[in-house]
């Protein structure tokens, strides 16, 4: 099973395009998400992403990743609203709390928001190998090969840890720590010691990574060392565009 | 007949990407030694997790202690059942041995006032320093401090996924001896090894997994002598087994160094004589 940011074999026209198309596509959208007040807009740029997932074979990962967000979110949305106080009030509760339309539709919005702004991203890292997103960054946007590596390492690491995490709580589990347990603050309470070997395990990867990466000439690496090369297509320049676009349309409407 | 502890009957597993095992039945009955052998890949390890109720059967029922693992939580079933992962560093989370030990006891049905009598004695047992740090140990020590904390509850069942990896023949014999005076005081045990001479030294009946089918399950002696069973799970039977069935004749009976010795001994004395 892959996790939700592992890279997914593919042929779609999505993996095709230059990565640096890819970044820029995902941050547009991204920022499309944070320039629109409309919540019709943001449903209307999740269903695109959507429909990018589909094309490009990924989207029962991608509404995954909505399923998990969506337990967060249904978090986010009661906080959001329990502390807006602004408009009219629809409801009263216990200890002076209100509901109010505002505070509904800015609840609405946020989470709206939340989930619709980490999908592009996702997507990107689904279609995008991670060693030629930190090669495009290195060789078109100049980026030290350092820097990049770092910011490909961590996003290769989320997975991985995520993994360890998960098998530190199965190991936990089958000693009789109570993870199957349905309180809430009962379960965060098991999980703090749980930190202990996650970090223990992250360090010792970290070390591991980093002594395999000197001896393999990590510091020798220049600009000019990949042999890949990234050119820009017709594909490319179109999906730029609808990006512009995109915000252009948002920031209009 | 002795009680049940764990009992399958037909257990199919299914991951996302297809079958991981198909229609195991078997029962393992209080002070039994089992090994669970077979290829990398066969389901071993996930057969072990359905056993102690991490994993839920996709077909079939299992059953530990009575109860049914899809009836009842893991953290629940823990408390009959130890399991000892192949990697010690998942478990260790406190900071002295001694904590480990104390945290391992807090979720176990041992009353609180015995805690401290119970991790004195793993103390002693291993010979470890309750006061250490479990994360500057080395990897073997790491797992004797994760074993003793599965030991000091005391299960009925214990299961081993592979728990001599890694370690040299001195640790291994420590942790195998530990390991089967539990088992002569009462504890059942399954356990997963690659290694075959452990199996030959140690275990009394021997599962064979293949490509999620249970395709052997026996007496030691029995399928340590089947070639073709053992061949087609990838494995070779223990080396003195199999120089016994070599040699043949009064060879035949010989399964470990001792009864080699014993038998070269008497057929020096015939030869003698």
């Amino acid at each position: 099973m892959t996790g939700l940011l592992d890279y997914v074999q593919g042929e779609s026209f999505l993996h095709r395009l230059n990565p640096l198309t890819k970044l820029v596509l995902s941050f547009a959208l991204c920022a499309a998400v944070f320039i629109t007040d409309s919540h019709l807009i943001i449903i209307g740029i999740l269903a695109a992403v959507l429909a990018f997932s589909a094309a490009a074979g990924t989207v029962s990962r991608s509404l995954r990743i909505l399923s998990s967000l969506g337990k967060l979110s249904i978090l986010l949305f009661i906080v959001q609203i329990l502390f807006v106080r602004d408009g009219k009030v629809l409801l009263h509760l216990p200890f002076g709390l209100v509901i109010t339309d505002s505070g509904v539709l800015f609840s609405l919005l946020f989470v709206l928001r939340f989930m619709t702004a980490t999908l592009p991203l996702a997507l990107m890292l689904a279609v995008t190998r991670i060693s030629d997103l930190a090669n495009v960054l290195v060789k078109s946007l100049h980026m030290p090969y350092s820097y990049a590596f770092a910011l490909t390492t961590a996003i290769r690491f989320i997975p991985l840890f995520a993994e360890e995490m998960s098998g530190i709580m199965e190991t936990q589990t089958a000693r009789g720590v109570e993870f199957d347990t349905k309180n809430f603050f009962k379960k965060v309470r098991l999980l703090l010691p749980l930190c202990v070997p996650l970090l223990i395990s992250s360090v010792r990867k970290t070390e591991g990574g980093a002594i395999s990466a000197e001896l393999r000439g990590f510091n020798l690496r220049k600009r000019n060392c990949g042999f890949r090369e990234y050119p820009l297509r017709v594909a490319d320049v179109l999906a730029v565009l609808f990006g512009v676009a995109v915000i252009l349309t948002v920031s209009v409407f | 007949m002795a009680d049940s502890l764990l009992k399958l009957d037909g257990v199919s597993f299914a991951y996302r990407g297809g079958d991981a095992l198909q229609d195991i039945s078997f029962e393992i009955q209080t002070g039994e030694f089992v090994a669970l052998l077979g290829e990398n890949g066969a389901g071993k390890s996930t057969l072990a997790r359905i056993c102690n109720g991490l994993l839920k059967p996709t077909g079939g029922v299992v059953t530990v202690g009575g109860k049914d693992t899809r009836r009842v939580k893991t953290s629940e079933i823990a408390r009959d059942v130890g399991f000892l992962f192949q990697n010690p560093d998942r478990m260790l989370c406190q900071n002295t041995v001694r904590g480990e030990l104390m945290f391992g006891l807090e979720f176990s049905s041992v009353p609180p006032e015995q805690h401290a009598a119970r991790c004195d004695e793993m103390l002693s047992v291993f010979s470890l320093d309750g006061e250490r740090d479990p994360f500057g140990m080395s990897r073997s020590e790491r797992q004797q401090v994760a074993l003793a904390s599965v030991l000091a509850r005391r299960p009925k069942l214990l299961i081993l996924d592979e728990p001599t990896t890694g370690l040299d023949y001195r640790e291994c014999m420590t942790i195998m001896d530990i390991v089967s005076r539990q088992n002569a005081e009462g504890a059942a045990l399954l356990m997963i090894t690659h290694d075959m001479e452990i199996v030959a030294d140690f275990a009394r009946r021997v599962l064979v997994l293949s490509r999620g089918k249970l395709i052997g399950d026996g007496d030691m002696r029995g399928v340590m002598r089947d070639r073709a069973l053992l061949s087609s799970a990838s494995l070779l039977p223990a080396q003195i087994p199999d120089l016994a069935m070599r040699l043949g004749g009064a060879f035949g009976e010989a399964f470990t160094i001792t009864d080699m010795v014993k038998t070269v001994a008497t057929l020096k004395e015939e030869v003698r004589v």
